[in-house]
C-alpha cells in the first residue's frame, strides 16, 4: 500500500456546515481504513459566531500530531478563508466558490490573495447547492463532492458517511445533503482532471474499521467516567470542558448517577468532595479560571483524604484568557498549586485515546488513595477527534478500589491510621463503628484536630508517603529511540505535546539524527527514576511545551540537575512536530 | 495627506511594470495593483527558448522577484483574469467574481500568438511559445520529441529553430510570407532567410503553404498545397502576435486590432489608459493608429502612461532599435517616424 498523508482544512463561518463537513470527512476516511486526527478551531466568542476551521489530518500510518500546515484548503467563506491562507502549504490546493451569489467586494475573495504557487479549483458551490436542494445550505456537501472527485474517492461510500451523519434527521435533510454532494462530484469530474498528487488507495479498510469510534477527548472522558462507575458530577460550564458535563447530563442518570449544575466552580468542587466523602465516585470538569476557584477545596480533599477528581482542560491564560485556544500553562497550578504541602495526583493524557485511560485511572486512584486527582487535558485534546477501536472497559478490581477496614480495625477505628504506604482504610459513612472526624484542620489518627509539632510532621509525611506510593499505579512512560544504547538529543514532553515530540523524533531519526523521546502520563508523582535513567543516556535535553517559560522544563531541570533546552509556543495552536523537528535540527 | 488613489494595471510585462515603477516613484502613497492571468512574476519572454533548452533556470527568467513588489508596496495579483470592465463605476470584475475598484486603469496586456485564419481549423494541432505556462507544459514534450514542423517564422520562431537544431532535433521550416504581420515578407526576402537558415541543417520550405494537418496517435502529418507531406512529433506556429484585448471588448472602449489611444495613451473612456503592444496609438503626423513592438517601446509607453495618469501631459515618442534583423532581412520598427512611401516598411539588409 502506498503511504498517504494529507491535511485538509475546511474554513467557513458558523452556520455554514463547516464542522459538519469536517465530521463527515473524518467519518468517511475512517471507514476507508485511514487514520484520522481532526481538530475544530473557532473564535474566542465560542461557537455560533464568526470563523470556523475543521482541520483533518488523514494518513495511512499512525498519526501523532495534527500537522502544522494544510495541503488542501476548502473555502466555504472567502472572507474568513483569507486569514487561513498562511496555514496552507505554499504548493497547496485551494477549492473555492467560483460563482457566489454576488461578486465579492475588493480584497474579500480568497482567490485574490492565494499565492501564485497554490493550485486553485473554482467550483460553483452556491450554484450547485441551489440546483441540488433549492437553497445554498448544501455548499459544504458540494465542496466534499468536489474533494471526492478531485482525489478519486468512492462516491457511494462517501454518500453512506453523509447518510450516517444525518441519520437522525428527516429524510429531506439527508436527500438534500446527498444530492448536493453528488452535484459537486459530477461537476468537478466533468470540469477537472483527477489530481494525482494524493492517492487514496481503495481497499484499505479492515473488519474493525467499521466499529471504530470517531470521538474526541471530552467525549472519551465522559464515556470513561460512566464506564468507571461515576455516580456524581457537579460542575459549572466553561470552555473547553463544558462538553463533558453536557454528555453526562444526558447519560449519568441512566447509569444511576446524579449531575448537579452549580452556581460556580467553588460549589462544584465542594459538592464533589462531599460526594467523595459519602463514598461514591465523584468528579468535576473545568478550565483554568474554574480550577483556580477550586483551590481551597483541593486542599481539603488532600488534607481530609477524601477522593475527588477534577478534569482541567487547559486554555490560554491566566484569568479568563483565551477560551478557545490551547495551552499547557496549568502545569504548575495542577502539580504545585494550592497552599501548604499539598501533594496531589496529576495525570495528563498524551492523546485522545489516553483520555479514556487517564479518566478511568484517575477515578480509581482517587478512590483507592483517598486523594485529589487532577486530569490535565487541554483545548486541543478536548476537541481533537480520532478514530479508535472501542477501549476495553475497566474490570471489577478497578471499579471497587476502596481500601475497606477489617472488622478488627472497627473496634478502635482510626480514620487516619499510620500505614507503610500511607493509605488508611476507609469505611463508607454509616458503617457501624466507623464514625470519625473529617476536617481541614491538621489532625491525629482519629481525625481529631492536632496542632502539635510531632503530629503535623507525621501526618504530612504520611500524606507524602501515600502520594509517592501512587507511582505503583503509573502507566509506563513512553520511551523511544534508545534501542542503540543512547542518543544525542533526548526530547521530554507531556500532555498533548507528547505526540508531536514522538513524531518529530521519528522524523529526526529517519534523517539520521540520534534522538530519543520520553513522556509520562503521570505528572505527579513523577516517575523520576525513569526520567533520570532516560536523561543519563542522552547528551542534550529538549523540553517542548505550550507555555511561556517552560513550566515542565523547570521541573525536569530540577529533577535531573541538568540544563535543558526549551521550546515554547503560546500561539494557541497545538504543538507541531515540524517545529520540534526544526529545533532538533538546529541543536 | 496621503493619496487614496488606486491605480490598477492589467498586465505584468515591460509596459505594466514600467508604469507601476513610475507611479510609485512619483506617488509614494498611492495604491498600485498589477493583475495578470499568468502565474509567474514579471519575466523575460525573449528568454523562453533558452528556458526550454535548459540553458537557464526558471529563476533566471524573472526580471524581479516577488520581494520587489512587497518592497514597492505594489499588490501583485497573479493567476487572476479580468472578466469585465465596468467603466461607469470604475470597477473591474475578475473571473473569480471579485470586484476591484480603480481610480485610473492602465491596460497593458501585451499580445498573444496569432493564428492565421487558414489555420484556425487545425489550431488544436499547433503549439505556441508566447507564454511561460505554455512553455512549462511543452518543455518535457519538446525534449522528448525528435521531429518538428515550424510554420511561419518570426524572431522567436527562428530562435526556436536554432535551439532545436542545437539539441539535435529534425526541423522543417515553412516560411510564411505573413509571419511578420502586419508586414509582408517578399519572395526575395524569403529566399534570403532560407539561405541563411539552411546552414543550420533544417529543411526549409518556401513558396508553399499548408493545406491541412492531421493528428494520428500523438503525431502530426502536415500536407502542403504543393503536395508535400511531413510527419512530425510537434507542430509550432510562429506567425506574429495580436493584441490581447478580447476581455475589453464590449465595455465601451474603441478597439480596432488593439485598444485605440491618443498620443497621451488615453483611451476614449475617462480614467482608462492603454499602452504597449495591446494598444494602437494615434500618430497625428500620420493621422492613423499604429501598433508597436519591442521591449523598449513598451517600457517607454508604460512610463508615459503613468505620468499622464498622474496628471502630466506627455506625448509618447518611439525608442529603441529602428530595425529588427530577421536573418539578414531588416524590418523597420520605428513606428512613430514619418511614413516614407519609398521605405515600404521592410528593407533588405
Amino acid at each position: 500500500m502506498k503511504e498517504m498523508n494529507i491535511v485538509i482544512e475546511i474554513c467557513g463561518s458558523a452556520g455554514e456546515g463547516t464542522i459538519s463537513a469536517g465530521e463527515i470527512l473524518s467519518r468517511f476516511m475512517s471507514s476507508q481504513g485511514f487514520e484520522i486526527m481532526s481538530f475544530d478551531a473557532y473564535p474566542a466568542e465560542i461557537r455560533g459566531f464568526g470563523k470556523c476551521v475543521a482541520h483533518t489530518r488523514i494518513s495511512s500510518s499512525p498519526i501523532y500530531s495534527p500537522g502544522k500546515q494544510a495541503d488542501v484548503l476548502i473555502a466555504l467563506n472567502d472572507g474568513h478563508s483569507i486569514s487561513q491562507l498562511p496555514a496552507l502549504k505554499g504548493d497547496g490546493i485551494l477549492i473555492y466558490d467560483s460563482q457566489p451569489a454576488k461578486a465579492h467586494e475588493e480584497d474579500k475573495s480568497v482567490l485574490g490573495w492565494a499565492p501564485a504557487e497554490v493550485t486553485s479549483y473554482g467550483v460553483p458551490l452556491t450554484m450547485l447547492a441551489q440546483k441540488a436542494a433549492g437553497n445554498a445550505r448544501g455548499r459544504n456537501m458540494v465542496a466534499l463532492g468536489a474533494v471526492a472527485a478531485l482525489f478519486d474517492l468512492n462516491q457511494e461510500d462517501f454518500c453512506e458517511s453523509i447518510k450516517g451523519r444525518y441519520a437522525k434527521k428527516k429524510q429531506i435533510v439527508i436527500d438534500s445533503n446527498v444530492n448536493s454532494f453528488k452535484e459537486g462530484f459530477a461537476w468537478t469530474r466533468e470540469n477537472f482532471e483527477i489530481n494525482s498528487r494524493f492517492v487514496f488507495e481503495q481497499g484499505r479498510a479492515q473488519d474493525g474499521d467499521s466499529e471504530k469510534w470517531i470521538i474526541n477527548g471530552n467525549q472519551l472522558v465522559a464515556k470513561a467516567a460512566l464506564d468507571a462507575d461515576l455516580k456524581f458530577f457537579a460542575g459549572y460550564p466553561i470552555t473547553p470542558a463544558t462538553k463533558i458535563m453536557e454528555i453526562l447530563s444526558k447519560e449519568l442518570a441512566s447509569h444511576g448517577g446524579t449531575l448537579l449544575q452549580t452556581e460556580d466552580e467553588i460549589s462544584a468542587i465542594g459538592a464533589v468532595v462531599g460526594a467523595g466523602f459519602g463514598g461514591i465516585r465523584a468528579m468535576t470538569a473545568t478550565s483554568g479560571p474554574g480550577f483556580a476557584l477550586m483551590t481551597e477545596f483541593q486542599g481539603l480533599s488532600v488534607m481530609a483524604e477524601i477522593p475527588a477528581v477534577i478534569v482541567n482542560s487547559q486554555r490560554g491564560g491566566p484569568s479568563t484568557g483565551i477560551p478557545t485556544k490551547t495551552e499547557q500553562s496549568d502545569f504548575n497550578a495542577a502539580v504545585k498549586g494550592g497552599t501548604g504541602d499539598c501533594p496531589r495526583v496529576v495525570l495528563a493524557p498524551t492523546d485522545t485515546r489516553s483520555c479514556y485511560d487517564a479518566t478511568v485511572l484517575g477515578l480509581y486512584i482517587a478512590e483507592k488513595y483517598q486523594t485529589l486527582v487532577v486530569i490535565l487535558l487541554d483545548f486541543f485534546l478536548s476537541n481533537s477527534i480520532r478514530n479508535i477501536l472501542p477501549p476495553e472497559k475497566p474490570g471489577e478490581d478497578v471499579l471497587n478500589a476502596n481500601v475497606t477496614p477489617g472488622e478488627d480495625a472497627m473496634k478502635d477505628y482510626k480514620r487516619y491510621l499510620m500505614t507503610e504506604d500511607g493509605i488508611s482504610p476507609r469505611p463508607i459513612p454509616g458503617t457501624p463503628g466507623g464514625m470519625h472526624f473529617s476536617t481541614g484542620l491538621e489532625h491525629d489518627e482519629y481525625g481529631r484536630p492536632d496542632y502539635s509539632e510531632k503530629g503535623h510532621t507525621e501526618m504530612t509525611e504520611k500524606r507524602h508517603r501515600k502520594h509517592l506510593s501512587v507511582l505503583n499505579e503509573a502507566p509506563a512512560p513512553i520511551v523511544r529511540g534508545l534501542e542503540d544504547g543512547g542518543a544525542d538529543i533526548g526530547v521530554i514532553s507531556w500532555g498533548s505535546s507528547a505526540g508531536a515530540a514522538e513524531e518529530a523524533v521519528m522524523f529526526a531519526r529517519n534523517e539520521g539524527v540520534s534522538a530519543a523521546v520520553f513522556s509520562s502520563v503521570m505528572l505527579s508523582p513523577f516517575p523520576d527514576d525513569a526520567l533520570k535513567a532516560f536523561c543519563d543516556q542522552c547528551k542534550t535535553l529538549l523540553v517542548p511545551e505550550l507555555n511561556h517559560g517552560g513550566q515542565f522544563a523547570d521541573y525536569v531541570a530540577a529533577a535531573v540537575h541538568r540544563p535543558v533546552e526549551r521550546l515554547n509556543f503560546i500561539t494557541g495552536r497545538p504543538m507541531a512536530s515540524e517545529d520540534i523537528l526544526q529545533k532538533i535540527r538546529e541543536m | 495627506m496621503a493619496s487614496t488613489d488606486h491605480y490598477v494595471i492589467i498586465g505584468n510585462g515591460p509596459a505594466g511594470n514600467a508604469a507601476a515603477e513610475t507611479l510609485r516613484e512619483k506617488d509614494p502613497d498611492c495604491r498600485i495593483t498589477i493583475i495578470s492571468d499568468e502565474n509567474i512574476p514579471f519575466y523575460y519572454k525573449p528568454k523562453l527558448t533558452n528556458f526550454i533548452s535548459g540553458q537557464i533556470a526558471e529563476a533566471d527568467l524573472l526580471v524581479y522577484n516577488p520581494d520587489f513588489y512587497t518592497d514597492q508596496n505594489i499588490r501583485l495579483r497573479l493567476g487572476q483574469r479580468v472578466e469585465e470592465i465596468e467603466a461607469r463605476t470604475n470597477t473591474l470584475y475578475l473571473s473569480h467574481m471579485e470586484a476591484v475598484n480603480y481610480t485610473k486603469l492602465l491596460i497593458a496586456t501585451g499580445s498573444k500568438a496569432r493564428v492565421l485564419p487558414s489555420m484556425e481549423s487545425y489550431a488544436h494541432c499547433l503549439s505556441f511559445i508566447t507564454e511561460y505556462e505554455e512553455v512549462v507544459a511543452y518543455r518535457k514534450q519538446i525534449r522528448k520529441a525528435e521531429s518538428f514542423f515550424i510554420f511561419g517564422g518570426d524572431l522567436v520562431g527562428f530562435r526556436f529553430l536554432k535551439m532545436l537544431r542545437k539539441m539535435g532535433k529534425q526541423v522543417t521550416l515553412m516560411i510564411c510570407p505573413h509571419a511578420f504581420w502586419p508586414f509582408n515578407i517578399t519572395e526575395e526576402m524569403q529566399d534570403t532567410i532560407a539561405a541563411r537558415l539552411s546552414d543550420t541543417g533544417a529543411r526549409i520550405i518556401t513558396q508553399d503553404d499548408i493545406s491541412h494537418v492531421v493528428e494520428d496517435n500523438g503525431r502530426y502529418t502536415v500536407t502542403t498545397q504543393e503536395g508535400q507531406g511531413v510527419t512530425v512529433d510537434m507542430v509550432f506556429s510562429f506567425n506574429g502576435l495580436v493584441p490581447r484585448v478580447d476581455f475589453a471588448r464590449g465595455c465601451g472602449l474603441d478597439i480596432d486590432r488593439g485598444i485605440l489611444v491618443n498620443e497621451y495613451m488615453q483611451t476614449c473612456l475617462d480614467d482608462i489608459y492603454a499602452c504597449g503592444s495591446c494598444a494602437q496609438i494615434y500618430n497625428p503626423k500620420l493621422n492613423t493608429y499604429t501598433t508597436s513592438i519591442g521591449w523598449p517601446n513598451a517600457q517607454t509607453q508604460g512610463r508615459v502612461a503613468a505620468e499622464n495618469i498622474l496628471g502630466e501631459n506627455r506625448e509618447v515618442q518611439a525608442v529603441g532599435r529602428k530595425y529588427f534583423d530577421l536573418e539578414g532581412v531588416k524590418i523597420k520598427t520605428t513606428w512613430w517616424e514619418d511614413y516614407d512611401a519609398q521605405d515600404d516598411n521592410i528593407n533588405l539588409g
